[in-house]
């Protein structure tokens, strides 16, 4: 039974109700929900929320959030158990919310390997600014969506049915609204205030005015049916504070607006076919009297002893506490260090480091190819005039090595990237034909239709692929330079590295045993020899195992002691498809989590979408690529905690171990494990980590070789590996978040709000464990539309 | 006169011919221990705090804020009185009609003359003496009426003009001395307002007879606040109460910030942080230390901007502590290298130098304090930017109206300093310093020799002139409370004043804004002289009473109105209805145009927004008794926009036929 018609069923189980308030005394009859209004609420627990709306006020004689409890608890369905699929960060949820679909977004920032490409979803001001210079239409996560052939919720409706908010998969920027709010600023009412010192209004409050305003005049025109509202107030305070006070505040502040929201909506024509909605995006790991405590990677990667690379973030390092920290356009930081054993003075060039630390609990790391590294290393080497002839000899040798090992999966990227760059081409002729044929005037009808965003939109996409041709082929270039190398072994190498190694590139991921033995700088003594001649490689290069020294972490100031003094809690990454050992009942893709060397598991998947989880030890690549490990029993301190879980709910008979080990369907596994305390851990690794090729279905008609291409552009954004925070510890090295962070699959941070209410729904309060996945395919069946996405992968 | 005599004070002040007078303290000789009343109590780690109240008359008492260690069996005669409050509450038991006007710091004593004449030195930057032994004639002056707070405000904008147009076109003497006085007597002030804030944030709430409510405090708090802010005198009383909670949330952001900040920046050091519970109060400050016979792994990251966050020189390179003569603190370190706590035996010994002590309170960043390297580092900055401001302002004559690029300079120059790690804001630093120099002078629990050490270098921050030492501050303030109890008897000052102030508040209830003003500017420019009151009454109190309860009705209605959502939802019914009733039988007597429009446009819109046939009902009623004749409840026939619009309209009508 899909996901989406089983929910169905749940909320319609128990028949119609009366619609609620406006008319009492006269029950009305089911109506299918004609028009949906969603209020997105950025980083809202729901133990939070729901805990609170069952409490007393003792001076109202309510709830303490009032229209929260009227409208959804009392009248509306709550869905108690509505969690984060894959991990629990803005970007990635909402994009699943908004689209019914598997997320192809993984990172609130990624970056593409080869070119270096920054994907900042969160940054709002960059869209801005290429909106007002006709450069953008779309916020980048949409335009991700787009590429991939993945329609919005919101698109399900025509452009003139819809009204969108302010948020991260934002199509278009109304600017009249930008434009009141700015005029609200200099207000009098706001000048006086100002004056006061009586805290005038922040532009994001201004701005926030300004949308409820236009949201209340949508909601009078009947034609508009899809409308949405989206507030960030409780993830910014959940951030910023864990003051229980301060975050009752904030929740009246919301619960006050979901009042005004449905007043609004009561007094349109259209109320009795309107279906409200409360959603949030995740959850938020807030603790009175926790402070969330950072762990810096950035030092740590900086560090020798973590390989002394040169880091590049999204943002700056205490932003606040630096000029550069102002500029609202960045996107890529580097962060030198003052330890690198091979690239002092080229952080500018060879930042061999990327990481995506918006998830706070969580990081994604991608680490430059380590065989890139000992290229990159070997080149330096070989062009020192003063290298003996026998090392020259024997490190010339060891390069055309390295790049033998490595040719034939280069030689396919290359021809592979020829053929995409050929396709691409094609179709930037086609479409520099169809822009130049716009028009360039538009008439009122056909901006009201969109007609000019949608234009706009051709011209956007055609200068993306413009300046994807130009960063693919460079990186295409090098590589065959680089399959092409002949290096003299008797002279110094006189060519620039840069030729070779693209700068600002990392190449292709890095597998297990690389970054189990990665290469950070060549050996303490230089190069060696063996008695062969040969270069001694493991003399001749430092190496560091990324997975051991991240779970050796220790962090020696920290004077809570309800924090471990190990800030990792464990590092996860995919096992390549034909990598792992077949003999373990054929499952489609694998996943390791990390702990320590006696603490690991591999979460296996088969191609029905069933999952095993197996406790394992000291998993290692061999020389043969395949992977190899300890099988272990079912034990207490494995990542996840799952044996030792007492909110694990699973059948007595087999055993927790058994059970465990076994293969089960999601659903199964939902259900057993979303009270633990990783919640939907097991499934959200399966989430975050899957390749991304089954979920790019590519816009219609697309050529193969483009779809091929799409696909490899979101396969490139992958990192090497993720790792995960422990309990009440964060990433967040831009500013402070200490009053609470989410990102990973901790319950706090992956319980989620869903509520509805309207439309001629029942009251119930719905228990069955349910993800992100269902929600927009849900919404869709409820308005009497097709579903994003009816059955489950 | 209590209380007009801060405002001739300050008058006097800018005359500089104060007029100092010997302390009587006969009034304190025979308090009456059997007055003082019941206790609240709110208990931090090592202190208790709780009100104690006396009452003034029958119709209004004094609360005050003790502080006491928090064992059952202590003396209490040994507990500290902090802050008084004179809550005006007609003599019942509702806290509806309550009124809270005057706040006193017991612990401000006010500058003797010689302390004043070397305020008015320029660059005079020392604490000469610790401030007067005993309280003079105005030693029971509050630091703040509560219910005028536009009144401070318009003298200080009345002393800024003179200062700008006759004081300033003067001499360099008559300038630079007028400057440094009233720059001095500024922060002077504001440093005994951040002490009583700094106090009331420990005060238990409730709505006992004994203790403040959560409205009230807040309030106080965001109008001590707000007293240190140019025109914060004019924020309306609803906005206060709001500002006075969202200040205390912001604190606790500010502070849980600069927990982390610091904490990550001892890391990156190689120092070791941890957080110092003075004086009670927990987490407000910290203390970095470093650890002595240690190595500092290279980090692979520059470290200057975290030095320059830290505000200290970077003590691995530091010679003095290779061979460090100073006291060395003997702790424990656990198995992953954490502090242990005082006391605690951990897998390794560790010898300790203290580096700094900093304010978590700061708005931007941990604001050093206490640098144990350099005892002139944190004194030499203030004196500095003091030493500039006076330069610039008092000697050459700069002036923001005609070198307004100068100060735009100015700004910017903090601005980019600010951005690089400096705490550049005087004013948020002396405030920091003002809640530390008491929280010190208070602690017990404290090592003594580090305490000691503490102190030494805040003694060394002092540079005003008019600041008295803290421990005699904490002395004279059972003095004082002695005072403030003499003056609650029933022949004392504080029942004529009482009366004065209740005599004005019926004046000024239900009068427009326009009269509100005149009022207040006759006030001013008569130095307090002139305040519009009613002629005494018999059935004073009666009026009072229906004043205030139509006040917290009408705001409460407001509130509901203002929401612009069913009421019903957020209030049980029953409460709204008897507020309308309330309000109802109480407008019988009120003739006030203005007010009588507030409350039929309120109840008007309270009527639209509700869904409830009942409430509007009662609402119906209470546009009848307000504006005395019947209007049809429309809303009750038809819902929605087009019986507001009806019943607004209507409204609207019946008071341009009133008026």
């Amino acid at each position: 039974m899909s996901r989406v018609f089983a929910l169905f069923c749940i909320i319609f189980s128990f028949g119609a109700r009366p619609a609620i308030s406006q008319s009492q005394a006269t029950p009305i009859a089911p109506t299918p929900a004609r028009r949906i209004v969603i209020l997105k609420i950025d980083g809202l627990n729901a133990d939070l929320l729901y805990g609170t709306m069952r409490s007393r006020d003792p001076v109202t004689g309510k709830s303490l959030l009032p229209w929260f409890s009227h409208l959804f608890a009392e009248n509306g369905v709550v869905f108690e158990n509505f969690y984060t699929r894959g991990i629990s960060l803005s970007a990635p949820s909402w994009s699943m919310l908004d689209t019914g679909r598997h997320s192809i977004i993984r990172g609130n920032v990624e970056y593409d390997r080869f070119t270096g490409h920054v994907y900042d979803y969160l940054n709002f001001f960059p869209f801005y600014i290429g909106y007002a210079r006709s450069r953008h239409v779309d916020m980048p996560g949409v335009e991700v969506l787009d590429r991939a052939g993945i329609p919005l919720l919101s698109d399900r409706f025509e452009y003139d049915q819809r009204f969108q908010g302010f948020q991260l998969y934002q199509r278009g920027v109304r600017w009249h609204t930008l434009e009141h709010v700015l005029e609200h600023r200099f207000s009098s009412k706001v000048l006086v205030s100002m004056l006061e010192s009586a805290g005038a209004p922040s532009l994001d409050q201004l701005l926030a005015e300004e949308t409820e305003g236009e949201l209340k005049k949508s909601l009078r025109n009947p034609e508009i049916l899809y409308l949405d509202f989206f507030t960030g107030d409780m993830d910014h305070e959940g951030h910023a504070t864990n003051d229980p006070a301060a975050l009752l505040h904030a929740l009246r502040q919301l619960d006050a607006l979901v009042g005004r929201i449905w007043t609004a909506i009561e007094e349109s024509s259209t109320a009795r076919e309107t279906l409200f909605v409360a959603v949030s995006d995740h959850g938020m790991n807030n603790v009175p009297s926790i402070f969330s405590e950072s762990f810096s990677l950035p030092d740590f990667l900086n560090r020798q002893q973590g390989g002394a690379h040169h880091v590049i973030t999204n943002r700056h390092q205490l932003s606040e506490f630096k000029l550069m920290g102002l500029n609202p356009m960045v996107q890529r930081v580097t962060n030198p260090s003052t330890a690198s054993f091979y690239l002092k003075g080229e952080a500018a060039h060879y930042p061999t480091a990327w990481l995506d630390l918006d998830g706070n609990e969580r990081a994604s790391v991608h680490l430059r190819n380590s065989d890139l590294n000992k290229i990159h290393i070997l080149l330096l080497e070989l062009a020192r005039p003063d290298l003996q002839k026998t090392i020259r000899r024997a490190a010339a040798a060891c390069l055309r090595e390295t790049i033998d090992r490595h040719r034939a999966a280069w030689s396919e990227t290359a021809a592979e990237l020829d053929q995409e760059m050929t396709a691409l081409k094609k179709v930037i002729e086609e479409r520099k034909k169809a822009v130049l044929n716009l028009p360039k005037k538009w008439t009122a009808e056909q901006l009201a239709r969109g007609e000019d965003k949608a234009a706009r939109r051709l011209a956007d996409e055609l200068d993306d692929w413009q300046q994807e041709q130009t960063e693919y082929s460079g990186y295409a270039l090098r590589l065959r330079a680089l399959l092409a190398l002949q290096d003299d072994p008797e002279h110094p190498f006189r060519q620039r590295v840069s030729d070779y190694i693209p700068e600002h590139s990392l190449g292709e991921n890095n597998s297990v045993a690389q970054i189990e033995h990665y290469v950070v700088g060549p050996g303490v003594e230089g190069f060696v020899l063996d008695t062969d001649g040969r270069v001694d490689e493991e003399k001749s290069f430092r190496y560091v195992n990324y997975f051991s020294v991240l779970a050796d972490q220790r962090v020696r100031n920290n004077p809570q002691p309800a924090l471990s003094a190990r800030p990792i809690d464990f590092s996860a990454m995919r096992v390549p498809d034909d990598r792992y050992d077949p003999a373990i009942d054929s499952p489609v893709h694998a996943y390791w989590l990390y702990a320590s060397e006696d603490a690991q598991l591999l979460i296996l998947q088969d191609d029905g979408g069933r999952i095993a989880v197996k406790p394992i030890q000291r998993l290692v690549q061999g020389a043969d690529g395949k992977v190899h490990w300890s099988p272990q029993e079912w034990r207490r301190g494995l990542p996840l905690h799952l044996f030792e879980d007492a909110q694990l709910h699973v059948p007595e008979n087999p055993d927790r171990a058994a059970w465990l080990s076994e293969w089960h369907t999601e659903r199964d596994w939902l259900g057993a494990v979303h009270m633990s305390q990783y919640s939907n851990g097991v499934i959200g690794i399966t989430e975050q980590f899957s390749p991304f090729p089954p979920d790019i279905p590519g816009p219609q008609g697309i050529d193969p070789i483009l779809l091929r291409y799409e696909r490899r552009r979101r396969e490139l954004v992958q990192p090497d590996f993720e790792v995960f925070a422990a309990d009440h510890w964060n990433f967040n090295v831009r500013n402070f978040n200490p009053g609470g962070n989410h990102g990973g699959f901790f319950r706090i941070s992956t319980h989620s709000v869903w509520m509805m209410s309207g439309a001629g729904l029942q009251a119930r309060t719905i228990s069955e464990p349910c993800d992100s996945l269902s929600f927009a395919s849900t919404l869709l069946s409820l308005a009497g539309r097709v579903p994003s996405m009816p059955s489950a992968r | 006169m209590l209380v007009n005599s801060r405002r001739r004070d300050n008058i006097r002040g800018l005359l500089f011919s104060a007029l100092l007078s010997t302390v009587s303290l006969a009034f304190c000789a025979d308090i009456p221990q059997t007055r003082l009343q019941s206790t609240t109590l709110r208990e931090t780690s090592q202190f208790t705090y709780y009100w104690q109240t006396t009452p003034v008359g029958e119709t209004a008492q004094l609360l005050t804020l003790f502080r006491g260690a928090s064992e059952p069996n202590r003396d209490r005669a040994a507990d500290m009185p902090l802050v008084t409050v004179l809550r005006d509450t007609l003599g019942d038991k509702n806290p509806e009609n309550d009124r809270v006007s005057y706040v006193w710091l017991l612990s401000y004593v006010r500058p003797n003359l010689g302390q004043r004449l070397l305020s008015a030195v320029p660059f005079f930057y020392w604490r000469v003496t610790d401030g007067p032994k005993s309280l003079n004639e105005h030693g029971a002056a509050p630091l703040l009426n509560v219910t005028a707070p536009q009144h401070p405000v318009v003298s200080e904008i009345g002393r800024n003009i003179l200062q700008w147009t006759m004081l300033d076109p003067m001499t360099t003497p008559v300038r630079a001395t007028s400057r440094a006085y009233r720059s001095n007597e500024s922060d002077d002030e504001r440093l005994h307002l951040e002490e009583a804030i700094n106090y009331l944030r420990n005060a238990p709430v409730g709505d006992k007879d004994s203790e403040l409510t959560e409205v009230q405090l807040d309030t106080i708090l965001a109008r001590l606040e707000l007293r240190k802010r140019l025109l914060g005198g004019f924020v309306s009383e609803r906005r206060a109460a709001q500002l006075g909670q969202e200040d205390g949330f912001e604190q606790e952001r500010i502070r849980s910030r600069n927990w982390e900040l610091l904490r990550q920046c001892a890391e990156k050091t190689g120092l070791l942080f941890e957080p110092l519970n003075l004086g009670g109060r927990e987490g407000q400050y910290a203390v970095v230390w470093f650890p002595l016979g240690q190595a500092f792994e290279s980090s692979g990251a520059s470290l200057t901007p975290i030095w320059k966050l830290l505000n200290l020189k970077n003590p691995w390179d530091d010679a003095r502590l290779k061979q460090w003569h100073g006291r060395v603190y003997e702790r424990s370190l656990d198995e992953n290298g954490s502090l242990l706590p005082p006391g605690a035996t951990g897998s390794q010994p560790v010898r300790l130098v203290p580096l700094g002590v900093y304010s978590l309170n700061y708005p931007r960043l941990p604001l050093l304090l206490v640098d144990f390297r350099d005892t002139l580092h944190v004194r030499r900055h203030e004196m500095t930017q003091r030493t500039i401001n006076e330069i610039t302002s008092g000697v050459i004559g700069i002036s923001h109206f005609t070198n307004w690029y100068y100060y735009v300079a100015a700004d910017l120059y903090d601005f980019i300093k600010a951005r690089h790690g400096a705490a550049m804001n005087q004013a948020a630093r002396l405030d920091c310093y003002s809640q530390f120099r008491v929280e010190l002078a208070l602690d017990h629990s404290l090592d003594p020799v580090l305490r000691e050490q503490m102190r030494h270098y805040v003694h060394s921050l002092a540079i005003n002139p008019l600041q008295g030492s803290p421990d005699r501050e904490i002395e004279l303030a059972k003095t004082r409370f002695a005072l403030l109890q003499a003056d609650a008897q029933e022949d004392g000052d504080l029942a004529a004043q009482l009366d004065k102030d209740r005599r004005a508040e019926l004046a000024e209830f239900g009068e427009n804004r326009r009269a509100r003003i005149l009022g207040d500017v006759l006030h001013e420019i008569s130095f307090g002289l002139y305040t519009h009151r009613v002629r005494q009454q018999p059935d004073e109190i009666a009026a009072l009473d229906r004043d205030r309860r139509i006040r917290y009705q009408l705001s409460f209605l407001d509130s509901l109105a203002d929401a612009g959502t069913q009421p019903e939802i957020a209030y049980d019914s029953s409460h709204i209805h008897a507020a309308l009733i309330e309000l109802s039988d109480l407008m019988a007597g009120v003739k006030s145009p203005t007010l009588r429009a507030h409350v039929g446009s309120t109840v008007a819109r309270v009527r639209e927004l509700s869904r409830d046939t009942a409430l509007q009902a009662d609402c119906s009623q209470a546009l009848v008794a307000v504006n005395g004749q019947e209007k049809p409840s429309t809303a009750a026939v038809s819902s929605g926009l087009a019986a507001s619009t009806n019943t607004v309209a209507s409204v609207g009508a019946s008071l341009d036929a009133h008026k």
